[in-house]
């Protein structure tokens, strides 16, 4: 069964590339949330296996997010999206419970290999 | 001398001068185990002391600096008595092998510029002298300050004899009665140490990210006793060689482990092995078993690089970094078609530089035990000459800075050191009728926070009167008395730093504690760090240094007044705010800002630095900073982001200019004057 994909990004451009990526792979892609907030929300109600989570958005941060969804369920997958420079923030969200990283700009194969890997399908 | 040992000459000159400072050190440690009874760190101490001396001994005389080495081989002579008789060694003999030392560092240093000392006869005859009397069963008197030799309490100055108690059990004898930790732990059969050995790949950007999530993933499947680079270092960023080690307590199975990790990407390498024995008792005196570390790939090699060299590969780096941000620069202007390919160049080349600067950082990271190792000396001498006792502890010697900061920071820190010992622990008498003991006690120790390096100095004298100082200040006009009286007792002892406050005249409780230590401060904060200063009456005062890591690159917030755009470090600035001029109340014609429960006055930046009035709006962006007498408000034009600066001293005329710092360069080529704010403002 494909895996269950919700993506987190503020900007719309970057949740299209990231959703090309994983909906062209064998993921399915359930849900997008454009901040902090959404996340939150759309995460209890959608419980998808993965979720990619940009760091700096509106409302609430990304690390703020993880940090109320692993509270809600301490098993959740959550793959940060964080760019060079941003290196003490990614260490941040690891604290608060994220299970790896990605670094933009990001291929589509370092992408999959990330997850894939945190989800133990490598 | 021959050419061919002219080649190991400045490699003579270091290691000879790392022996003689070792051998001071070793000397003041000697005198305070025989005072404590002698014992095991008494013997430890003495033969560390030989073998220095064997060594510049044995070093000199293969470069045939023949007087150097007749002079250490009398220093050695005279050690070796004491190796036979720790209990003959005296303030007086330890102040002729201190200053022989002197005489030593003296010869060497000439030596590096190329001559060959011819042996100080009277040296050699007060060393051999000595060794002659001693074996002969004497003593070796007072020393030169004419002080009185060991005291009589808790001294050795001769044999005890046989029959008499002994006074106390020296530590290691105590230690060796702990056959068995005093709380044995309940068993835990399962529990065993596992090291895991990581290599982060190449292709990732942020290595030290890479190794967090491995710590914590691990912690998370055990206890994580220890990491190398230390979680903090990672935190900053740096991981050097992309190498992780941790060692971890844990009852997962070695498979179980490889798994959690397998789901990690970026990891290079992975090897995990159990350490060769069973976790050890909660008490763990034992470090990690050597063994284990050496087994696994060659021992550490390392070698010697001339500090103008380290230098020269900082510099190479920063420029780098400013060459990658002009190229970011010009790429803007490209259409937006070609601009992605050369983005993710920029990006490549910006994530290597990075990690170039991490390594070239991390190479120039010196331990503070360097300047640390002379405190005790220092301390010592000034104690000698002000008829008083004290012992200097050091902890966190091991601790790493950038040698930058650490030869700035040799100067202020032996002046707080001598300042503790004349002005801050009392005379032997006084501080027996305080009901202290009559040794006094100096503590230094340095530990990492984050990205920080803190390093505290606290002596256990007479501390500071925050209301003499508050008087002192006000007689001398520095502030007033409503100033004053508004002022927190934190805040009093504060004004020991500003210049002239506090002199011997007219706070004598503080004597000279005032004289320097705005140097002091000034010097801390040259180099990004920060001082503060604690005290209570009577028990003893604390002074906190607050230091970076690396001097070099800088976080700066850039700002424009006029058509210049200006520097300020961000260290200095605590914050800001967009403000109608004319709106602002005035406090004797002066405009103040409310900011955080206080009103700052604020200074205009374009008339500071005499630039034209016209065209300046009411509307200003007002940046609230670090002024050296609190916080001040600097009125510029707008607030431009804050920026990652190589910061680079400035050259004569420029440094002469009251108010500029440094110089930094954007990425558009432009150069920007970092200022001086405090210095800006006495201008």
């Amino acid at each position: 069964m494909a895996k269950r994909v919700l993506i987190v990004d503020d900007a719309i451009f970057m949740r299209n590339m990231i959703k090309d990526i994983f909906s062209g792979s064998g993921f399915q892609v359930v849900g997008e949330a454009a901040n902090g907030l959404e996340a939150v929300e759309k995460y209890k109600e959608l419980r998808p296996d993965l979720t990619t989570m940009d760091i700096v958005m509106p409302f609430k941060s990304g690390i703020e997010a993880t940090r109320e969804i692993i509270k809600s369920d301490a098993k959740a997958v959550i793959v940060m999206c964080s760019a060079l420079g941003q290196e003490s923030l990614v260490m941040e969200a690891i604290e608060a419970g994220a299970s790896d990283f990605i670094v933009k700009p990001f291929k589509s194969e370092d992408v999959l290999s990330v997850v894939k890997k945190v989800l133990g399908d490598a | 001398m021959s050419l061919d040992l002219q080649k190991y000459l400045s490699l003579f000159v270091a290691e000879a001068g790392e022996h003689l400072a070792g051998f001071a050190r070793d000397l003041v440690l000697l005198e305070k185990a025989a005072r404590e009874g002698g014992g095991a760190g008494a013997k430890a101490a003495i033969d560390s002391c030989f073998r220095h001396a064997h060594s510049v001994k044995g070093m000199s005389a293969s470069m045939r600096l023949d007087g150097i080495s007749a002079v250490a081989h009398r220093a050695e002579d005279l050690v070796d008595v004491f190796r036979g008789d720790p209990a003959k060694l005296d303030a007086g003999a330890v102040d002729l092998l201190l200053s022989a030392a002197d005489v030593l560092q003296e010869m060497v240093g000439a030596s590096a510029a190329g001559a060959n000392p011819p042996a100080d006869a009277a040296t050699m005859e007060r060393l051999s002298g000595a060794a002659r009397r001693l074996r002969e069963g004497g003593v070796v008197g007072p020393g030169p300050a004419g002080a009185p030799a060991l005291p009589a309490q808790g001294a050795a100055p001769a044999p005890a004899p046989p029959g008499e108690a002994v006074r106390a059990a020296p530590p290691a004898a105590a230690a060796a009665g702990e056959g068995e930790p005093a709380h044995p732990e309940p068993a835990r059969p399962q529990s065993r140490r596992v090291i895991v050995d990581v290599s982060v790949a190449g292709s990732c950007p942020v290595p030290a990210v890479r190794a967090f999530l491995v710590v914590k993933k691990l912690g998370a499947l055990g206890a994580v006793t220890r990491t190398s680079p230390p979680v903090d270092d990672l935190k900053a960023g740096r991981i050097p060689g992309r190498k992780l080690e941790v060692t971890l307590d844990t009852a997962e199975t070695l498979q179980a482990l490889e798994r959690a990790l397998a789901q990690i990407s970026d990891l290079a390498g992975v090897v995990l092995r159990e350490a060769g024995e069973e976790r050890p008792p909660a008490t763990a005196e034992r470090p990690l078993p050597a063994p284990a570390e050496a087994e696994h790939g060659e021992a550490t090699r390392s070698v010697r690089v001339r500090t103008d060299l380290l230098d020269g590969f900082l510099d190479a780096v920063g420029e780098l970094i400013l060459a990658t941000a002009r190229i970011r620069e010009v790429g803007k202007a490209l259409p937006p078609g070609s601009r992605a390919a050369l983005e993710e160049g920029v990006d490549r080349l910006h994530a290597i530089v990075k990690d170039l600067h991490d390594k070239v950082m991390t190479v120039r990271m010196t331990p503070l035990a360097v300047l640390t190792d002379r405190l005790p000396r220092a301390a010592r001498d000034v104690a000698r000459k002000v008829g008083k006792q004290v012992e200097v502890e050091v902890k966190g010697a091991e601790i790493e800075i950038d040698r930058a900061i650490l030869e700035e920071l040799t100067d202020p820190l032996l002046h707080v050191i001598r300042n503790a010992v004349d002005h801050g622990v009392e005379a032997s008498h006084l501080r027996l009728l305080a009901g202290k003991p009559a040794v006094g006690r100096i503590a230094v120790s340095a530990r990492r926070e984050r990205d920080r390096v803190i390093l505290e100095i606290a002596d256990d004298g007479k501390g500071m009167d925050p209301a003499k100082l508050r008087e002192a200040a006000v007689a001398r006009g520095t502030i007033t008395a409503a100033q004053a009286a508004a002022l927190g007792d934190r805040e009093a002892l504060l004004l020991a730093c500003l210049p002239g406050v506090s002199t011997a005249d007219t706070v004598t409780d503080v004597s000279g504690r005032g004289v320097g230590l705005d140097a002091v401060k000034r010097t801390v904060e040259a180099v990004g760090g920060t001082l503060d200063l604690e005290s209570a009456p009577g028990a003893g005062s604390r002074i906190t240094f607050r230091l970076p890591l690396t001097v070099a690159v800088q976080p700066v917030l850039l700002v424009r007044v006029g058509e210049e755009v200006l520097g300020l470090p961000i260290a200095k600035v605590h914050g800001a705010a967009q403000v109608e001029m004319s709106r602002l109340d005035r406090s004797r014609g002066e405009p103040v800002l409310p900011y955080d429960g206080e009103l700052v006055p604020v200074h205009d930046l374009t008339r500071l630095l005499g630039f034209p009035q016209d065209g300046v709006r009411d509307e200003r962006a007002v940046v609230v900073a670090e002024g050296g007498d609190g916080r001040v408000g600097l009125a510029v034009d707008a607030l431009l982001g804050q920026q990652e600066a190589v910061l680079k001293p400035l050259g004569a005329p420029l440094d002469a200019v009251p108010g500029l710092s440094a110089v930094t360069v954007l990425g558009n080529g432009r150069p920007v004057f970092i200022l001086d704010v405090q210095r800006l403002l006495a201008g």
